[in-house]
């Protein structure tokens, strides 16, 4: 007997990978970084 | 006839709600980060001042032990667990941010080398491995997850074979088990070994990068050791993990013409759905770095933001190791990767001091 499961996709086609969050997080900071947002970041 | 069930919708979490869900769990990481970072600041000069011999404790060790200290008495209330698996976004976004530190030229120089180990290693893991679960007689499967895990990057490694070869839950369980448990423990025992061999940063950062299986436990082992190996351990460990793709292929055929998974279709379209885009993050990063986007003071500023990156990760590594849920996992899964582990760390020492001896570091 096999079974066809119907309705149980998110729907989400949009949804973007950790991955993918990650590298647009660090993208955006270099952005503020480059245009002087973030002058001077402590350690 | 086929049957249908009708599974109901479920109802997608709002986004901003989400984001709140994270917010508990990512001030614990915080906390314990910055923490770990103070207690490096404060113990060391207390001890100096009161004439005390104490190592120099890193703020690296410190935040992944309070973490573990956590995680094992009180536990992790269900309040901070989403944010607390963010911990792996933050080590993703530290790594892109790294490579605003790297020229390409060093890329090409030291990706160059490190490929070539990156190779040699994969292909030797996977071959031990291999034969280390038949011996154990491990279950096909159980045994090709252990071999991708500790051959190219660990979790995530596992979880992307885990879909392609259609493995159970329970053996992907069993292998992420023994991988970060196994991880935990190179922590603690790669930079004594790297110390006592008198390991220059270059050697013990390929070391780490190679040696060490998971990501995170990877870059906090180079860390450990020092900034210069922390950042070369990163390097190579990307190149690790831009393998994943090609591995995952491989397994994901050989387990098609075995009858025991789905056959891949576009093979190109399968390995840029494997592969890593935080590694062509960093690569971007570093080109843009190599042509003058950024001056000093950006990379120092880019630099540190990386560094704060990798606190919360390191206090997540700590965080997220439960020894009780390692027990749970059952001892022969654990031995096989223990051994493997171990004689992979060996083979990799091996080939790095071959390397070293052969390119004068």
């Amino acid at each position: 007997m096999s079974a066809e499961v119907v309705g149980a996709k998110t729907g989400n086609r949009w949804k973007l990978s950790v991955d993918t969050w990650a590298v647009l997080v660090a993208f955006l900071l270099a952005l503020l970084v480059r245009t002087g947002v973030f002058k001077h970041v402590p350690w | 006839m086929a049957d249908v069930i009708t599974v109901p919708q479920v109802r997608p979490v709002q986004p901003a709600l989400r984001f709140l869900r994270v917010i508990p769990g990512v001030l614990l990481l915080a906390a314990v980060g910055y923490a770990g970072k103070l207690l490096e600041q404060n113990v060391g000069a207390y001890a100096k001042a009161h004439h005390w011999t104490f190592p120099n404790i890193e703020y690296v060790l410190w935040a992944i032990v309070l973490g573990l200290v956590i995680s094992n008495t009180v536990g992790i209330p269900e309040i901070f667990r989403t944010g607390v698996a963010t911990y792996e976004f933050w080590l993703k976004a530290g790594i892109v941010l790294l490579g605003s530190r790297f020229l390409l030229g060093d890329i090409l120089k030291l990706g160059g080398v490190s490929l070539v180990l990156v190779a040699i290693e994969i292909a030797g893991s996977l071959a031990f491995m291999t034969f280390l679960g038949r011996l154990f007689n491990l279950k096909p499967k159980l045994t090709s997850l252990l071999a991708v895990g500790s051959a190219v990057c660990g979790v995530s490694a596992i979880i992307a074979t885990k879909g392609a070869i259609e493995a159970d839950d329970e053996d992907s369980s069993f292998s992420i088990a023994a991988i970060l448990a196994l991880g935990a423990l190179a922590l603690f025992t790669f930079p004594l070994i790297g110390h006592a061999l008198h390991l220059s940063d270059r050697a013990y950062g390929l070391w780490a990068g190679l040696g060490v299986d998971n990501t995170a436990e990877a870059t906090a082992a180079g860390a450990l050791y020092s900034d210069a190996a922390g950042k070369l351990a990163v390097l190579v460990k990307s190149t690790r993990n831009a393998m994943i793709g090609f591995v995952v292929l491989a397994y994901a055929i050989y387990w098609a013409s075995q009858g025991q998974a789905k056959s891949v279709g576009n093979k190109a379209a399968f390995l840029w759905q494997k592969f890593p885009r935080f590694v062509l993050g960093f690569l971007l990063i570093s080109v843009l770095a190599t042509y003058h986007f950024f001056n000093k003071d950006q990379v120092g500023a880019l630099a540190n933001l990386s560094r704060w990156a990798f606190l919360l990760t390191f206090a997540g590594v700590g965080l997220r190791t439960s020894f009780s849920e390692m027990r749970k996992q059952g001892l022969r899964p654990f031995a096989v990767g223990a051994i493997g582990e171990v004689v992979i760390a060996g083979f990799t020492l091996a080939l790095v001091y071959g390397a070293s001896k052969l390119f004068g570091w």
